[in-house]
């Protein structure tokens, strides 16, 4: 019975303190969905440093249209069910757009949610292809698709003159996505896939799999997975003895890549991912390097936060131009009028399905420093 | 008896009138905990009654959740009506599967079901007989209907869950009352001494399973129409451990137990988002501190009183 | 015939790791008949409080790489143990005359609180040994390139493998553990302090599996608060394989586990790789239940 007492307080405190909280209107909330806990939380904890930190310094300007930003944050666990109860959550807060999230199938499991209260979601993380082919007018993503990425995969590998590929996935739903479309690319153009199989992620020894994929002798492997698994590869790989290039979709994308590998496996590795801040010459993306750098120390390591911050900007853009905070509003301007907005990865502009326009891949090559390489 | 019914009548009341007072979030949250209820009510039957170690709950929950899914997206039949098929589904898969492990002693068992729930969840990422659409799972399930009406919002999924909830407590409460279940909880507290009362033990035990697994698939059903995108990692090993976590800490066998413990094992977390990544590690602890304190859960069953002379009376009871 | 070979050694290198970390499942299952779901934290653990002693003392610099790495082994050793007693006295010896299921819901609580503990202190990032601390040299046997950081840690969890078992078999205290897991009603009465004896058991396990940590940290050189979950729940699967309480079982079980794996990586598929290896692992329980050498502990009719 004394359980069940505090429970009801319990439940009563946590009623009472969001009815108070919803009482705030003169801030501009913006809310921000990502993995705090769970096993990308690494990602979602850079995501929430990225944006907190280009809100505070919005404030420090003056703030939108004379009003502070505020971000309201929910962890969704990288769990789809999480998401949803985050999701539902975040509808109650009063917030003009929603940021998020990393990971396809967490960030689909909100994407109803939100299309049923209209609120505006700008995704970064999430590159499956039918997110945005279901009709949802208030859907956008700063990330690009995994078709497009594919493209390029299968364009840069048939440029490099491979004919015997082999490709590797870790099953989650993003590499299999992006591993298929290459699959289908690359055998239409008459190429020869050596060998498709998945490995576990979380483990550490793939000295098996390697050994499997030695005697099917390809000329290239090309890994869809993350840069963890990336890294034990490179690493077993010189350890075995075996030379074959390597390949990486834009999950390798991260400076730890090279610190797991090794400088001497890791030379020579390539990979596809929008260029980074660091590489781009606009006095935006150098404005927040600088700030960064000095609010953390170093570099940002994943370029999915990074399309967070860019997510970030286009809503505060949007807002800043329209002078209005409603979703249906928000999500018309970034869909007709934002063209070629200068974003912390490149250019930014959203076609009538909400997906990012213009050719975001390039390919980076790892030297023998270890540095990353922007390939013409 | 009385006092009891009065309770659960006054719960059922509170209950109905709650989407009212509630947000939307909060009304999902309690959605949330009622999903668990039905499921862990349904591992009851298997742990809390029968006492057999069960680790892999979630395995039955996702062939329900997959079946449905699979149907309804393929044959565009209505989620509802799909759900007795998802169930039963859910229930030959435990019969094939338990079959062959029933005799198995308490820790082996355990183990046993760990397998069995990653087997079945490495099955559906594979993309096994190429209809579990592999780790993206499954999407644009269908939300159900009832004569016409749409369920979509958190309200109405609640009195959905909450009423299909109530049904399963009524039904429940009617097999821990029965013979049937009077023999599972006598397996539980000695297996041979049953055995010798003339009770076919592996019988009992595999209808449990099956009982239960039915339950959950069924429940999967709502799961997949409420969420409309199911994927694997739904119906990991995790999932199975907060299922037994709410049975052991609620009171296993006890159904008002479980019921209490799905409302704090669900809720908790979410009124403790404010603590952000320290949430789970709270989380652990009090899983800890709970069965040092208070083993036996939070409301164990207590003794059954039968009223002897009746029973007499009536020449020899039920 | 050369690929065989070469996973058959693949297969034995990390099979050798699952069997170090199964004997800590083995010794606490026989003495307490609980399944510790926190061992594989205890192997994170290990592997976490090995880059941090490596990094913060700076050793290999100091002295050169073999004693280092000895130094450390023994470091970590001793520290994971200590937390090992910590979580029995805790977290199970209270439990001790209660259900066995309210000690296993504790033990799940222990691993929660163990990885988010390490998710907290060090952070969700994935930690990266120093390299170029170990040679990476190769040598050739039968044709294959085996690196010898690999036999090397092989060599290591049979010695820490045989030295156990001596202890074990022929010493007091080792005769005092058996007596203790096979009965601990009796061995009181025989003048034991079983406290003393759980308490060993539990510093024991715990090391070893930090000593796997700290070996898989170094030859693999990635660590991540997660890790500890798939290595424990395959030596788990182990120490059943080749009979829970059996500390020869253990050995047996984890070799043969890596072997199957490879093998059945290399010749069926790699994505299925884990489900064979549980279809194994059930198939094994419905036949023989007691596992490949059989358990030695009582049975209660």
């Amino acid at each position: 019975m004394k359980r069940k007492l505090c429970t009801l307080g319990f439940l009563t405190l946590a009623l009472v303190a969001l009815t108070l909280g919803s009482a705030w209107a003169e801030t501009i909330r913006i809310g921000l969905m990502c993995p705090l806990t769970g096993s990308w939380a690494s990602e979602g904890q850079d995501m929430k440093q990225i944006v907190e930190l280009l809100a505070a310094e919005t404030n420090k300007a003056g703030g939108i249209n004379g009003n502070q930003v505020e971000i309201v944050v929910e962890d969704d666990g990288g769990d789809p069910r999480q998401a949803a109860l985050a999701a539902t959550r975040l509808t109650t807060k009063e917030i003009s757009a929603v940021i998020g999230t990393y990971g396809s199938s967490v960030t689909e499991a909100s994407q109803n949610i939100y299309a049923e209260s209209g609120i505006l979601q700008v995704a970064t993380g999430s590159t499956a292809i039918r997110l945005s082919e279901k009709s949802l007018p208030l859907f956008f993503r700063t990330c690009p698709r995994d078709d497009e990425q594919g493209t390029v995969a299968a364009k840069t590998l048939g440029d490099l003159g491979y004919g015997k590929i082999a490709i590797l996935h870790d099953n989650t739903s993003y590499a299999k996505g992006l591993a298929d479309e290459a699959k289908s690319l690359l055998e239409a153009a008459g190429k020869t896939i050596a060998f498709y199989d998945a490995l576990t992620p979380g483990e550490r020894d793939y000295n098996a799999i390697l050994t499997k994929l030695k005697s099917a002798a390809p000329d290239v492997i090309f890994f869809t997975g993350y840069y963890p698994e990336a890294g034990m590869l490179l690493r077993q790989k010189m350890e075995m003895g075996w030379n074959v290039p390597m390949m990486g979709g834009d999950a390798t994308n991260n400076p730890d890549l090279v610190k797991i590998a090794g400088n001497q496996a890791a030379e020579g590795f390539m990979f596809l991912s929008p260029p980074v801040p660091a590489d781009l010459d606009t006095p935006e993306a150098k404005a927040f390097m600088d700030a960064y750098k000095a609010a953390y120390g170093n570099a940002p390591g994943s370029v999915w936060a990074v399309l967070a911050g860019d997510a970030y900007r286009v809503i505060a853009e949007a807002i800043a131009q329209t002078k209005e905070t409603s979703s249906e509003k928000l999500a018309a301007y970034l869909q007709k009028e934002m063209k070629d907005f200068s974003g912390l990865t490149g250019k930014i502009s959203f076609n009538e399905k909400g997906d990012r326009v213009g050719d975001l891949y390039r390919v980076y090559k790892v030297d023998a420093a270890g540095a990353f390489v922007l390939q013409p | 008896m009385k006092s009891s019914t009065i309770y659960y009548l006054a719960f059922a009341a509170a209950m109905a009138v709650c989407p009212l007072f509630l947000n939307a979030y909060w009304t999902d949250v309690f959605n949330n905990v009622g999903l668990y209820a039905i499921l862990a009510l349904s591992l009851n039957v298997i742990l809390g009654h029968c006492g057999l170690f069960h680790m892999g709950h979630a395995a039955f929950y996702a062939i329900g959740a997959y079946t449905a899914a699979i149907i309804n997206t393929s044959y565009g039949i209505p989620i509802l009506w799909v759900m007795p098929l998802a169930g039963i589904l859910a229930g030959i898969f435990a019969m094939i599967v338990a079959r062959p492990i029933i005799h198995l002693r308490g820790d082996y068992l355990l183990i046993v079901t760990i397998g069995i729930v990653e087997i079945v969840r490495i099955a559906l990422i594979n993309n096994v007989f190429d209809i579990t659409g592999g780790a993206n799972g499954i999407f644009g399930i269908s939300r159900p209907s009832v004569f016409g009406y749409k369920i979509s919002k958190p309200d109405q999924f609640f009195y959905l869950i909450w009423g299909f909830a109530a049904v399963t407590i009524f039904l429940l409460l009617r097999l821990e009352h029965s013979r049937f279940g009077r023999a599972l909880m006598y397996i539980k507290e000695d297996e041979v001494a049953a055995g010798g009362s003339g009770i076919n033990v592996a019988h009992h035990k595999l209808v449990a399973f099956i009982i239960g697994a039915v339950w959950a698939g069924m429940c999967g059903t709502i799961y997949a129409s409420k969420m409309t995108i199911i994927a694997p990692e739904s119906f990991s090993f995790a999932e199975s451990v907060v299922l037994f976590t709410i049975v052991i800490l609620g009171g296993s066998g006890s159904i008002p137990g479980v019921i209490l413990g799905s409302f704090l094992l669900v809720g908790l977390p979410e009124v403790f988002r404010g603590l952000a990544e320290y949430r789970m590690l709270v989380f652990g602890a009090a899983m800890v501190l709970m069965m040092i304190f208070r083993n036996q859960g939070l409301l164990p069953p207590g003794p059954k009183n039968y009223n002897v002379a009746d029973l007499l009376q009536a020449g020899g009871g039920k | 015939m050369e690929e065989f070979f070469q996973q058959l050694t693949n297969g034995l290198a990390v099979g050798g790791i699952y069997a170090l970390i199964a004997l800590g499942y083995t010794m606490v299952y026989g003495v307490l008949k609980l399944i510790n779901f926190a061992h594989g934290d205890l192997f994170t653990i290990g592997a976490y409080l090995g880059l941090t002693l490596l990094v913060s003392m700076g050793l290999f610099d100091k002295i050169g790489p073999l004693p280092a790495v000895i130094l450390l082994a023994v470091m970590v050793m001793i520290l994971v143990a200590i937390i090992g007693a910590i979580l029995e006295r805790v977290a199970y010896r209270p439990l001790r005359q209660s259900p066995r299921l309210s000690a296993v819901v504790s033990a799940l609580g222990a691993s929660i609180f163990f990885q988010n503990a390490i998710m907290a202190i060090y952070s969700p990032k994935f930690l990266v040994y120093p390299h170029d601390i170990l040679p990476k040299a190769a040598i050739n046997v039968l044709g294959m390139d085996i690196p010898i950081m690999r036999i090397i840690m092989f060599m290591t969890s049979l010695v820490l493998m045989a030295a156990l078992y001596f202890f074990i078999q022929k010493t007091k205290i080792g005769t005092a553990i058996r007596a203790a897991a096979i009965d601990q009603g009796a061995a009181k009465l025989m003048g034991i302090n079983v406290d003393r004896v759980i308490m060993l058991v539990f510093c024991i396990g715990p090391a070893l599996g930090g000593a796997a940590g700290l070996m898989v940290g170094l030859y693999y050189g990635q660590i991540n608060f997660s890790m500890g979950w798939m290595f424990g729940l395959k030596a788990f699967t182990a120490a059943i394989l080749g009979g829970i309480g059996n500390i020869p079982g253990a050995m047996v079980g984890g070799l043969l586990l890596g072997v199957i794996e490879a093998m059945g990586a290399a010749y069926i598929s790699i994505a299925w790789k884990d489900a064979i290896a549980f279809c194994v692992l059930i198939l094994i329980l419905i036949v023989r239940p007691t596992g490949l050498l059989g358990e030695r502990v009582a049975e209660k009719v």
